[in-house]
């Protein structure tokens, strides 16, 4: 098999051993594992579905009946994926809420009622790591934090993420996404510069900041487990603030306040630090006839000239030799003036193309060039779909699904999507039953109390 | 160097803080903290504060990783090998002679933002200082055979190589995954970049971030619609570039758990900025599916709910946020406080009764120039006060002069300044890992070139002075 491989040229080695379509027929790395997933918005389902995705048993616990906040909150409030629950046929679920919480198992339970305890106490003591976001201090106030689930179960790993964290000044502050990007300083520095047009800082559209520290809440977890099973045998308690994460990423943000007492600022859709390399507008529309305002507009394309060998192909190009001789070397061309200068011209020779057109020149050229695809046209995209990072999926719950699927390839025990999610509570029997051996006539007694 | 250039490069002593680091006793004091709180959030403190760190052990204290990032400017590898280095690993960072290029990255390509080395006068640039934090540098020329040779010999000694380099150089230089997994079957191979190695849109050669934005329908939904004179817009900072990096570091730690618990053989990951980005790009895959929407812009607000949105205030930018009828109602009664008439507005429309109702776009605008309105008259910390008195989740937009300055991130550890041998004081974001039994922390920033070639070269393959020096000639280290 691997002589095979051996031969074939690296592409095609590629493809063959990411093949997507060969994942089941390989094992899962954390087969074996159980966790459970006390989270609600994206920060802490997230970081527990990263699990789910590589083979953990992963079991997340909602309010009854309607569920998580999540699941209620839809873009113009026009789609939804029905039912929300058993018990409320007549309202669905938001796609949002799919990012967050594939391959998981879903149970509910109202964490305050006296006999939600011990169910909870049993499920802790049957697993090996727990994530949960909550605001700090309202699990330890329910007697259900790390003080109690350590004596429950001592090998069990904890994972907490939140806004600010757990201690500090600002230990009651409550943070959302948006909220992390503000205070952490991402937002500060992304966006047109002041005084240009629309110049103001920009939000980034994703909720980037939940689910990029999901995956350091993630990866915490899986460093505890690693070191609980490699070295020690104990359980460990993780805390992760999102908005650290904003901050964490600020790259030379603060190592440069810190010395100089300047403060990193934005620059639009140009690079600091590396020129050229920038977002220009290209003069034509791809689709002029569109009725949706953002495909009408013009194209975009991202430009990557910053070697010498590639700066003299693109001035040849755009036949501005003048910016050769003045800006001959890297550290000449990434001053800001000099920028000034030559996306104007970039963009002077882009006036009449489309981004098609202006990609195909620029390939010709030798030059790297992006064009900015619109989601429609990633969705599209024969390389996200032949790489399977974007797939139509036929769910049992909700049919015909269009999703993003893993978070990365392995080639031995790859990440793999079983299903988008499921509505609430719909693994109440099977949990409850096989997990903590409760009868189906104590399920429903519990049931009609509302306790799950 | 020159004399001018000397003097262009800072070397002012570390501007911080400005205001002292507050104390135990300051944010727990008994007037501004009830009983009970004071002893959860002690009990917390117990377990987490950064200041135990130090005696606590490492979750990955025994692994050992090769980071060979350093062929250009894509910064994946390099962002990973720092998570992995601030959970314990022995990250040994292998640049090229002469330094990474991404050492010589420094805004506007100014030097005097740049850290000067207080041995040899070398300039180095803030990101790659901040980034290589409790890595080992050496150098290697992996361009040269006998480079190659060196590297393969390293490889029997880690247990995981992470390379960025241009799609299927590594294979073709005979150290790729294919041939290094002969040497050490034990090795975990991760191969990061932009939008991958394979596929009908591979990295090109030099292709870097926002690259991997691009692609994805990210940048073409970031920004303001065109009718508000917007255009897209790149994220400040290499966002997916980064957040890949976090991705490297888990898939890293779940092959090792599979190596050493199941089957003792190492594998073959690959991750992407673009793919990472697909993966987090919340309801816009689904929406698409649904009915054909492609996810527009929409500025600063969100489309998913209403209120969750950064606008206008008296000194900048604010952000509130309360999807839920709890906070809903909450927020206008802060309003209505000192605007009562935009309170009785809001509550008496009735296209906002319903949670559900309000995402519409005139809902929203009905709702954000009703709120812009009462925070135009307030300050960013006057608003954040006032809705913090009912528990609003609030913030203005935060500079990061201000960032710096913050007393709970101060007090947390999260901003804080290290003395490094070479660099002199340096600011940085701590660890994000806070733990009770295995705390990530910070043990040193960036490094000079080839700082550890002895350390390294010596204890893992025998090289002797003259062996080292030899190599040195060569151009080989």
């Amino acid at each position: 098999m691997t002589e095979h491989l051996d031969k074939l040229p690296f592409e095609e080695y590629c493809q063959t051993i990411f093949n997507k379509d060969a994942l089941f027929d390989k094992p899962e790395a954390l087969k074996g594992y159980r966790g459970l997933s006390c989270t609600q918005y994206i920060l802490g389902p997230c970081a527990a579905a990263y699990l789910a995705e590589l083979g953990a048993e992963t079991i997340k616990i909602e309010v009854p009946r309607l569920g998580e906040p999540m699941r209620h909150c839809s873009p113009y409030n026009e789609t939804w994926f029905y039912p929300v629950s058993r018990w409320n046929p007549g309202r669905g679920t938001s796609p949002a809420f799919q990012g967050a919480n594939h391959n998981e198992y879903f149970v509910t339970l109202d964490y305050r009622k006296p006999e939600a305890k011990e169910i909870f106490y049993g499920l802790v003591q049957k697993s090996d790591f727990m994530v949960w976001n909550y605001r700090p201090g309202t699990f330890d106030r329910w007697k259900i934090g790390y003080g109690a689930c350590k004596e429950v179960n001592p090998r069990i790993v904890l994972a907490w993420c939140g806004g600010f964290g757990g201690f500090g000044p600002g230990r009651n502050w409550a943070s959302y996404d948006i909220l992390g990007q503000a205070k952490g300083g991402v937002f500060s520095f992304t966006g047109h510069r002041a005084g240009a047009a629309a110049g103001f800082p920009s939000k980034h559209t994703t909720w980037i900041m939940d689910y990029s520290v999901g995956m350091l809440v993630s990866t915490g977890v899986l460093a505890g487990l690693f070191w609980r099973d490699t070295v020690s045998n104990l359980g460990n308690y993780f805390e992760c603030s999102q908005v650290q994460g904003s901050t964490r990423y600020t790259e030379y943000g603060l190592p440069l306040w810190g010395r100089t007492g300047i403060v990193r600022m934005r620059w639009g859709n140009w690079d600091t630090e590396i020129c050229v390399n920038g977002i220009c507008k290209c003069g034509l529309s791809s689709y002029p006839h569109s009725d949706h305002p953002a495909e009408k507009e013009e194209g975009y394309i991202c430009v990557t000239a910053y070697t010498d060998e590639d700066f003299a192909k693109l001035i040849n190009l755009i036949g501005r030799l003048d910016l050769a001789k003045k800006y001959a070397t890297h550290d000449d061309r990434v001053e800001a003036r000099a920028q000034e200068e030559i996306y104007p011209a970039i963009e002077e020779f882009l006036k009449d193309k489309t981004k098609e057109e202006a990609n195909r020149v620029f390939n010709q050229a030798g030059i790297i060039s992006q064009p900015l695809l619109t989601v429609m046209e990633a969705a599209n995209n024969e390389h996200w779909l032949q790489r399977g990072a974007l797939g139509w999926y036929d769910d049992p719950y909700y049919g015909d699904v269009f999703t993003q699927n893993v978070i990365y390839k392995m080639s031995e025990t790859p990440p793999r999507m079983k299903y988008v999610h499921r509505p609430v509570g719909c693994d109440n029997e099977e949990i409850y039953q096989r997990v903590c051996g409760l009868s189906l006539d104590t399920i429903r007694e519990l049931e009609a109390k509302e306790v799950i | 160097m020159s004399e001018d250039l000397k003097k262009e490069v800072q070397e002012a002593p570390l501007l911080w803080p400005l205001t002292p680091i507050p104390t135990y006793e300051e944010v727990y004091d008994p007037r501004i903290c009830p009983e009970a709180q004071r002893e959860i959030s002690s009990t917390f403190e117990g377990w987490l504060h950064p200041k135990h760190e130090m005696a606590k052990p490492e979750a990955l204290g025994q692994v050992r990783v090769l980071e060979c990032g350093h062929g250009g400017f894509q910064i994946t590898a390099m962002q990973a090998g720092g998570y992995l280095g601030e959970l314990g690993a022995n990250v040994i960072m292998v640049e090229p002679p002469g330094g990474s290029p991404l050492r010589k990255l420094a805004a506007f390509g100014r030097k005097r933002y740049m850290f000067k080395d207080n041995v040899n006068g070398d300039l180095c640039g803030g990101t790659f200082i901040h980034e290589c934090r409790n890595k080992q540098s050496v150098t290697l020329d992996l361009t040269k055979e006998e480079g190659r040779e060196i590297l393969k010999r390293l490889a029997t000694h880690a247990d995981v190589l992470i390379e960025n380099y241009a799609p299927g150089q590594f294979d073709a230089w005979g150290i790729g995954y294919r041939q290094l997994s002969k040497i050490n079957p034990r090795l975990v191979y991760v191969w990061c970049g932009e939008k991958g190695q394979w596929g009908p849109m591979k990295d090109k050669p030099g292709e870097i971030y926002p690259a991997s934005p691009c692609s994805t329908g990210w940048c073409h939904a970031t920004g303001l619609p065109k009718a508000f004179g917007g255009t897209p817009i790149r994220a400040g900072e290499r966002a997916d570039a980064i957040i890949a990096g976090n991705l490297v570091a888990h898939g890293t730690i779940a092959a090792l758990i599979y190596r050493d618990k199941v089957s003792g053989k190492g594998q073959f990951l690959e991750v992407t900025a673009a793919e990472t980005h697909l993966r987090i790009h919340d309801y816009a895959w689904g929406w698409y599916g649904m009915d054909g929407s492609s996810k527009p812009r929409y500025g600063n607000w969100d489309l998913a709910i209403n209120i969750y949105s950064v606008n206008p205030c008296k000194d900048g930018y604010m952000m509130v946020g309360g999807g839920h009828d709890r906070l809903w109602y909450r927020i206008w009664k802060t309003v209505g406080k000192d605007r009562p008439e935009l309170e009785d507005m809001i509550l008496d429309e009735p296209t906002l009764r319903v949670v559900i109702d309000r995402v519409g776009h005139d809902q929203q605008v009905k709702t954000l120039v009703c709120l812009t309105d009462w925070m135009k008259d307030w300050t960013r910390e006057e608003c954040r006060a006032k809705l913090l008195e009912e528990e609003v989740a609030a913030g203005g937009v935060t500079f990061l002069d201000e960032v710096a300055e913050e007393p709970h991130y101060k007090y947390r550890g999260m901003v804080r300044a290290i003395e490094t041998a070479h660099y002199g004081k340096v600011l940085f974001c701590g660890s994000l890992f806070y733990a009770h039994r295995t705390p990530g922390r910070v043990k040193d920033l960036g490094r000079p070139v080839g700082y550890d070639n002895s350390d390294v070269y010596r204890k893992l393959l025998n090289f002797d002075t003259a062996k080292l020096n030899e190599l040195y000639e060569k151009g080989l280290i």
